[in-house]
């Protein structure tokens, strides 16, 4: 197993369980999520910025 | 009246680890405010960086040390909490640590089990050097990676299943050669912990692999005495480990409850939908424990004094939020949410109700 840090850009979903399966979606692209947080919020854009560590088997 | 069949009043209070949190950022400085809301309500839940204060602890009879990503699995109504009198604790050793660093940790957790009466079982040293990086991401948050993660995990294996271990506490050696301004600007209570991060994807790793109570303590040469250490910072130059509160919170945190298990529920055990409020700083709204809260009848509370490095407020993100100042206005929230006033009703402006169509 590794450890990544990986940064994403995420749309702003309609409700926030939406947002969360997105972010865990967009994640599970790099690795298994371990640990991530929203760290910007880019309203103009309604885009978020979510920074992670995630782990490839 | 049966006081028996009031619903407790339970809380959470959340200072994510190694944004800068002004309030909580530095050695177990939030622990005043748990202290204090854990007199407001009958059951409070928190994770270790409120309560780690290296040398310095308190013990909360009231209060349930959880861990990060138990925390988010407990939010989100995957995992509940079981408290327990007592955890038997497993020491995990990085093999990193030099001979007599490790002597000093063994010594803790000998102190801990003379002194405090702890448990802990006999330790495991991992078979590879952990190898901890850290890493400062763009937002100013601090992150790392370990090297060898498996290393780690078959150490947890051999504690919980041939010692008998109900809790780990990690002792992970960390680099000593932290970027020099921002190791300074921690010790004078600004900015940035930058080992925060790699600490919380390390006890992360253990509870995702083997949901038991985790905790983590870092181990670090001894540092040059500075005379402008901030009070903040203070706790973690009081000796030569950090271990001994991470061995008080563990020795007494919750076992989780994970969804599939088959054990019969107990009266105390606790779940998602019985938590009455969360307490977080205004700027770091973006975490998971939050998000599924949100979803629930949960009176979220933000407090903005407590600045972070984060920029993520609750209002993008749809969080529906009672916002005060400070702490201590945050804790007469939940006095009046326990009561069941409505906290406007205490301010001298109230308005009138208007007609909806």
């Amino acid at each position: 197993m590794t450890t990544h840090f990986i940064t994403a850009e995420i749309d702003l979903q309609e409700t926030d369980s939406e947002l969360q399966k997105a972010i865990e979606t967009e994640l599970q692209k790099e690795g298994e999520p371990l640990r991530w947080a929203i760290t910007s919020v880019d309203v103009e854009q309604q885009s978020c910025t979510v920074e992670a560590v995630v782990t490839v088997s | 009246m049966n006081f028996e069949l009031i619903r407790p009043y339970t809380a959470i209070l959340i200072v994510p680890t190694g944004i800068g949190a002004e309030i909580g950022g530095y050695a177990g400085d939030a622990l005043p405010v748990a202290s204090c809301v854990s007199q407001v309500c009958d059951r409070l839940i928190t994770h270790p960086n409120v309560l780690n204060g290296a040398s310095l602890y308190w013990n909360l009879p009231n209060t349930f040390y959880v861990e990060g990503y138990g925390l988010d699995k407990f939010a989100a109504g995957c995992w509940g909490l079981r408290p327990v009198h007592q955890n038997r604790i497993g020491l995990l050793l990085d093999q990193g640590i030099e001979p007599e660093l490790r002597l000093r940790h063994l010594q803790a957790a000998d102190a801990a089990r003379a002194t405090l009466g702890l448990s802990l079982t006999d330790y495991v040293i991992t078979d590879a050097p952990l190898e901890v990086e850290l890493r400062k991401a763009q937002s100013g948050a601090s992150w790392g990676t370990i090297g060898n993660p498996d290393s780690l995990l078959r150490a947890a294996e051999v504690l919980i299943n041939k010692a008998g271990a109900q809790a780990i506490a990690v002792v992970a050696r960390f680099p000593d050669n932290i970027d020099e301004e921002a190791d300074q600007n921690y010790r004078h209570g600004k900015g940035v912990d930058a080992i925060a991060g790699a600490e919380a994807v390390i006890s992360h790793l253990i509870v995702r692999t083997f949901q038991i109570p985790c905790a983590h303590s870092p181990a670090l040469s001894p540092v040059p005495i500075d005379p402008d250490l901030s009070p903040r910072s203070a706790a973690e130059e009081l000796g030569y480990t950090f271990l001994p509160c991470v061995l008080v919170g563990l020795s007494r945190a919750p076992q989780f409850i994970v969804g599939e298990t088959h054990q019969l529920p107990q009266p105390t055990d606790i779940w998602a939908n019985q938590v009455d409020a969360v307490i977080v700083p205004a700027t770091a709204c973006g975490g998971s424990t939050l998000l599924s809260l949100n979803k629930r009848r949960c009176q979220i509370i933000t407090v903005l004094e407590n600045k972070t490095q984060m920029q993520v407020p609750p209002e993008p993100l749809g969080i529906k939020c009672i916002q005060v100042n400070s702490y201590l206005e945050a804790v007469g929230v939940l006095v009046a949410h326990k009561a069941g006033i409505n906290p406007s009703a205490l301010s001298s402006k109230i308005s009138s109700l208007q007609r909806r169509d």
